[in-house]
C-alpha cells in the first residue's frame, strides 16, 4: 500500500532541470535509498519532500494527503541533516525535546519521550551535555533521537554516515536499520555510497542528472542493471564493446564471439559481467565451449584481505577485472604478474546493455 | 617560530617594548590620578583618592559624564533598533545592490570625524534656518549624530553573528515544527546573541569616547566627557583630570571585559 | 501565502527586505550623505565677514587654500604626519601581532588582546592626557631622566613634531596590531614550518610567506591607520602646541571660531579627498608590490 507518492516531480532553476519526471511510491515501513553521484538531484528530491525546496511541477502525497504546498513546519516529517544541525546553544535533552515543545506536549510527557528517545540511541548519560562536547557519532545519534522523538510519519536521512569513520559507519548503519524496522518507520535515505545503500535499503533508486535510472531491490540493481550507468555505478563491472549478433550472441569489436543470457535491448552495444563471476584458469586449461573465454595477461594484484583483485589486459587490449574470495590463503598458483591466463565466465552472468 | 637565542631576546624585547608603549599613556594617567600633590612631580609624595571626589564636584565633569552616559545608552538603543533589522536583511536576503547598501551603512567608519561633524553641524544650522527647529548643541542633535557613528558597528557585528547561524540549523527547527517566527526567536537569535551583545557594547564605547564629531555639536552646559577633558587639558594638567580620565578608562575597560565573554574581540576588526 | 509571509523573517524577500533596511539606510543618507553634499555645496559659496555666507558657485575657497603657502604647509604637514606614523605602525606592528596570534594559551591571548584593544578604544582625550603626563616638562620621562642624573634640565618633549608623531602612533598602533593579529591567525603555522623545513631563514619566512599572505590585512590596517593619522584632532591641538597646525583643528577653527563656513567646508572636503586619494593609491601600490592583482579592503 503506497504511503508516500511522488507524482512526476520536477524542480527547475531557471532553465536548469535539477529534477525531472520523478515518480516513486514508498510503502509504509519501507526503507528506500536515493543513490547517485553528486549533483544527480537526490538531495533536492529529499528536500522537496521535507518542504525546504518548493516544487516546480508535480505533486507529493503522504498517506493520501497532498502535502505539496504544506509549509515545512507543518509536515510531520523527521529529518536527520548532513552535519546533524544540532542546536549548539541547547543541551542534548533540549535538542531532543524541541520538536515535542513545538507540539505543545506537557512537561511530563516531554520528559518521558526524551528519555525514551535517548535510551533508544543509548545516550541517556549525555542528556545534559552540549553538542560540541560530543563526538561525531554521538552527535549523529542525538540527531536521530531528535528526529524520531516526534513520532514522525516519515524519516528522512541526508547522507547520514558520510562524516563518520569506517568502523563507526558499519555500526551506525546496522543501528539505523534496526531502529527503523522496530518502529516500522517509512524512511528515505540519500547517499552517494552504494555500500550504504545496498546494506540498508529495501529498495534502491539510482538517479543521474535529475532523472531516475532504475528502481529495484539491491539484488535487482546489482544483478540486473538496466543500463550502463547503473551497472557502472553499482559496484565494479567489466564492459566489452561490440554488438549483438543474434538472440544470444555478441561479437566484440575485437572480433571475439561471446554468449549472453539473451536479455537486454536489441541494439545492445556492450556486454557486461561482474568481476566476481569470472575466474582465471591456466592458459593451457581445457576448452569449455559453454563458457565465455578470453585470453589475458595479469597486470596487477591488489590484496584486499578478504578479496584479491586482479587487473588484466586481454590479448585484444581490453582491460579486465577479476576478483576472487581469499578462501585459501595467499595461493597465487599461476597468478603472478605478467602471467598469461584465460578468463572464464558464464553466459548467464553476461548482461547486454545499450 | 623558533628563533636563535640572540634573535629571541630581540623578538621579546621589541614585542614587550611595543606593548609597553601602547599601554603607557593609560598607566600614566591611572597612576597620576592618585597623586597627593596637585602639581605633578616625580616621585609622588603620597597617594590619595580625593581627586575623584573633586572631579565629581566639578559641574563640567559631572554633567559631562552623565551626558556621555545618556548619549551612549540612547544611541546604542536606537542603533540596535535600526541596525539589527538591517543586519538581518544583509545577512539573509538576496538582492541587487547589496554591496552598495552594505558600503553605505559601513561608510561612517570611513568618514573622518571632523568632516562628518562639520557637515552635520552646518546641516543642522541649515535646518534651523529653514524650519526654526534647533538641532545643533541639543541632545537630540547629538543623539542623531551618534546614531550614525554607531550603525556601522552594529551592522558589522550583528551581520557576522547572523551569518554564523547555519541554514541547516534553522531548517532543522522548522522541520521539528517551529514556525519561521519561532525559529528566529528560539534558534537564530540565541545563537547570534554574542554578536548582538558585542554590537551593543562596541556601540556604547564608540559613542562614549567620540571626540571629533561631537566637537561641533556640543554647547554651553551641554558637553560630553571627552570634550570636557580636552577643554580642561588646554589649561591644566593635574590629578583631577587624570582621575576623570581614569574613570573613563574603567568604564570602557568594563565594557570590553564583558564583550570578551561574548565575542572574540579581535574579530570585530 | 502565510508560509511566505512568515518565512520572510528568515529569508527576507522583496518588500520585507526594504522594510528591514529602510530605517538604517534613511539615517545614513539623511545624516551622513546629505551633510557631506551640503559641505560640498557650501565650499563653493563666498565668505563675507559681514553677512557670513553668500550663495555663489565659486572655486575661490579652494584657490585660496592651495595658493596660500600657510595652508599648503598645513596640508603638507598633515600628510607628512599621516604617512610617517602609518609607516612606523606597519613596521612596529607586525612583531607584536605575530606574537599575539601565535600565543597558545587562551587566557594569555585574551589578556593581550584586551591590553591592546583597551588603549584603542580609550578615546583620544584620555590618550592625549596620558601622553601629556608622560612627556610634559615635569612628566614621567623627564623626571626619570633627571633623577638618573642624565640631564639637569627637562627635555622639551611636548610641542614637537616627534611628540605629535608619538601621540598619533599610539592611536594607530593598537589598531594595526589587532588587524594584523587577526590576519596572521588565519595563516596556518604549518606554512611557516614548511618554509623553515625547506631551508628558509626567518627573514625569508617573513618576506616570502607571512607578508604576502597577510597583505590583505596589512592593506586594511594601513588604510584605516592612515585615515586616523590624517584626521587627528586632539593630538595636534594639545601635544603639538599653538604653532603646530594640522588640517582637522583648522577645519574646526574656521567653522566654529572664524565662522568662515565656505572656507572651512572647502578644507574639510580637501581633507577628505586627500585622504581618499592617498588611501586608494597606497592600497594599489601595496597590492602591486606584493604581487597581487588587486586587493579588496574589507570595510
Amino acid at each position: 500500500m503506497s504511503y508516500i507518492e511522488f507524482h512526476r516531480i520536477e524542480k527547475r532553476y531557471g532553465s536548469f532541470h535539477a529534477v525531472s519526471d520523478f515518480a516513486l511510491s514508498l510503502d509504509k515501513g519501507e526503507l528506500v535509498a536515493l543513490l547517485g553521484p553528486s549533483g544527480c538531484g537526490k538531495t533536492t528530491t529529499l528536500r522537496m519532500l521535507a518542504g525546504f525546496v518548493p516544487v516546480s511541477g508535480g505533486r507529493i502525497t503522504l498517506g493520501g494527503k497532498d502535502i505539496t504546498e504544506l509549509p515545512a513546519h507543518r509536515r510531520n516529517i523527521g529529518m536527520v541533516f548532513q552535519g546533524y544541525a544540532l542546536f549548539p546553544h541547547m543541551t542534548v535533552a533540549k535538542n531532543v525535546a524541541f520538536g515535542l515543545e513545538m507540539r505543545r506536549l506537557n512537561r511530563e510527557e516531554i520528559e518521558l519521550r526524551v528519555k525514551e528517545a535517548l535510551s533508544r540511541v543509548r545516550l541517556e548519560a549525555f542528556a545534559d551535555r552540549l553538542p560540541k562536547q560530543l563526538s561525531g557519532g554521538q552527535q549523529q545519534r542525538v540527531a536521530l533521537a531528535r528526529a524520531m522523538a516526534i513520532n514522525p510519519d516519515v524519516l528522512l536521512l541526508d547522507e547520514p554516515l558520510s562524516a563518520l569513520d569506517a568502523r563507526l559507519r558499519h555500526e551506525v548503519r546496522a543501528e539505523i536499520r534496526q531502529l527503523q524496522r522496530e518502529l516500522g518507520l517509512t524512511t528515505l535515505i540519500v547517499t552517494h555510497d552504494q555500500d550504504e545503500a545496498l546494506s540498508m535499503a529495501d529498495r534502491l533508486v539510482v538517479m543521474n542528472k535529475g532523472r531516475i535510472e532504475q528502481v529495484g531491490s539491491p539484488a535487482q540493481l546489482y544483478e540486473e542493471p538496466s543500463n550502463r550507468f547503473v551497472a557502472e555505478f553499482m559496484g565494479k563491472t567489466n564492459f566489452l564493446e561490440g554488438r549483438r549478433e543474434g538472440p544470444a550472441d555478441f561479437r566484440t569489436t575485437h572480433g571475439s564471439l561471446l554468449k549472453s543470457s539473451g536479455d537486454g535491448p536489441a541494439a545492445a552495444s556492450c556486454l557486461s559481467f561482474r568481476p566476481e563471476r569470472a575466474r582465471m584458469v591456466p592458459v593451457d586449461a581445457s576448452d569449455e565451449p559453454n563458457l565465455n573465454t578470453l585470453e589475458a595477461r595479469v597486470q596487477l594484484f591488489t590484496y584486499l584481505g578478504s578479496v584479491v583483485e586482479c587487473r588484466l589486459e586481454s590479448s585484444t587490449g581490453q582491460p579486465l577485472l577479476v576478483t576472487r574470495a581469499n578462501t585459501s590463503g595467499v595461493q597465487r598458483a599461476g597468478l603472478t604478474e605478467g602471467a598469461r591466463v584465460k578468463v572464464r565466465w558464464s553466459p548467464e552472468d553476461s548482461r547486454l546493455l545499450a | 617560530m623558533k628563533l636563535p637565542r640572540l634573535g629571541t631576546w630581540a623578538y621579546y624585547g621589541i614585542v614587550g617594548a611595543t606593548l609597553a608603549f601602547v599601554v603607557a599613556p593609560l598607566l600614566a594617567v591611572i597612576w597620576v590620578s592618585v597623586f597627593v600633590n596637585k602639581i605633578i612631580g616625580f616621585p609622588p609624595t603620597g597617594y590619595t583618592l580625593k581627586w575623584y571626589a573633586n572631579a565629581w564636584a566639578l559641574v563640567d565633569f559631572r554633567e559631562g559624564f552623565l551626558l556621555s552616559l545618556q548619549l551612549a545608552l540612547l544611541a546604542t538603543a536606537i542603533g540596535l533598533a535600526i541596525g539589527v533589522p538591517a543586519a538581518l536583511a544583509l545577512a539573509r536576503a538576496r538582492f541587487r545592490g547589496k554591496a552598495f547598501i552594505s558600503t553605505l551603512l559601513l561608510s561612517p567608519m570611513m568618514v573622518p570625524g571632523v568632516v562628518a561633524g562639520s557637515g552635520v553641524y552646518l546641516y543642522f544650522i541649515q535646518i534651523e534656518l529653514l524650519s526654526g527647529v534647533q538641532l545643533a548643541a541639543t541632545l537630540p542633535g547629538l543623539i542623531a549624530a551618534h546614531v550614525v557613528i554607531v550603525i556601522p558597528w552594529v551592522v558589522r557585528l550583528v551581520t557576522t553573528a547572523l551569518l554564523s547561524v547555519s541554514e541547516n540549523v534553522e531548517e532543522a527547527a522548522q522541520n521539528l515544527g517551529a514556525t519561521p517566527l519561532q525559529t528566529f526567536w528560539r534558534v537564530t537569535l540565541p545563537i547570534a546573541r554574542p554578536g548582538l551583545v558585542a554590537g551593543a557594547l562596541f556601540s556604547f564605547i564608540v559613542s562614549f569616547t567620540d571626540l571629533e564629531k561631537s566637537l561641533f555639536l556640543v554647547g554651553p552646559g551641554r558637553t560630553t566627557l571627552p570634550i570636557a577633558i580636552i577643554n580642561y587639558l588646554e589649561w591644566n594638567l593635574d590629578p583631577t583630570i587624570a582621575a576623570v580620565a581614569t574613570v573613563q578608562i574603567f568604564i570602557i575597560g568594563l565594557a570590553l571585559v564583558i564583550s570578551d565573554r561574548y565575542v572574540k574581540l579581535s574579530r570585530a576588526f | 501565502m502565510t508560509q511566505a509571509a512568515h518565512a520572510s523573517l528568515l529569508r527576507p524577500r522583496g518588500g520585507t527586505t526594504g522594510t528591514l533596511l529602510a530605517p538604517a539606510t534613511i539615517v545614513a543618507v539623511v545624516l551622513l550623505v546629505a551633510p557631506l553634499f551640503l559641505l560640498l555645496r557650501y565650499s563653493l559659496n563666498r565668505f563675507d565677514p559681514g553677512s557670513l555666507m553668500i550663495e555663489a558657485l565659486t572655486l575661490e575657497n579652494y584657490v585660496k587654500f592651495f595658493t596660500d603657502p600657510f595652508y599648503r604647509d598645513v596640508l603638507g604637514r598633515t600628510i607628512h604626519i599621516g604617512v610617517v606614523s602609518t609607516a612606523v605602525c606597519v613596521v612596529l606592528g607586525f612583531l607584536p601581532a605575530y606574537f599575539i596570534a601565535r600565543t597558545q594559551s587562551v587566557k594569555m591571548k585574551s589578556l593581550l588582546i584586551i591590553a591592546v584593544i583597551l588603549p584603542l578604544l580609550m578615546g583620544n582625550a584620555v590618550r592625549v592626557a596620558g601622553w601629556m603626563v608622560l612627556m610634559g616638562d615635569s612628566g614621567v620621562i623627564n623626571a626619570a631622566v633627571m633623577k638618573l642624573g642624565l640631564r639637569s634640565e627637562p627635555y622639551r618633549l611636548l610641542y614637537t613634531d616627534l611628540a605629535v608623531l608619538i601621540g598619533t602612533i599610539s592611536v594607530q598602533l593598537p589598531f594595526m596590531i589587532i588587524t594584523l593579529q587577526s590576519v596572521i591567525e588565519s595563516i596556518h603555522p604549518s606554512l611557516e614550518e614548511a618554509a623553515l623545513g625547506m631551508g628558509a631563514n626567518h627573514w625569508q619566512v617573513f618576506s616570502r610567506v607571512l607578508l604576502p599572505l597577510s597583505m590583505p590585512g596589512v592593506v586594511v590596517g594601513t588604510v584605516l591607520c592612515f585615515i586616523m593619522g590624517m584626521n587627528a584632532y586632539a593630538t595636534p591641538v594639545l601635544i603639538g602646541g599653538p604653532t603646530f597646525h594640522m588640517m582637522a583643528p583648522k577645519v574646526y577653527e574656521q567653522i566654529t571660531k572664524a565662522n568662515n563656513w565656505p572656507f572651512g567646508a572647502a578644507m574639510a572636503i580637501v581633507l577628505m579627498v586627500t585622504t581618499l586619494v592617498l588611501t586608494m593609491l597606497s592600497s594599489w601600490l601595496m597590492a602591486r608590490m606584493s604581487g597581487h592583482g588587486s586587493v579588496e579592503a574589507k570595510a
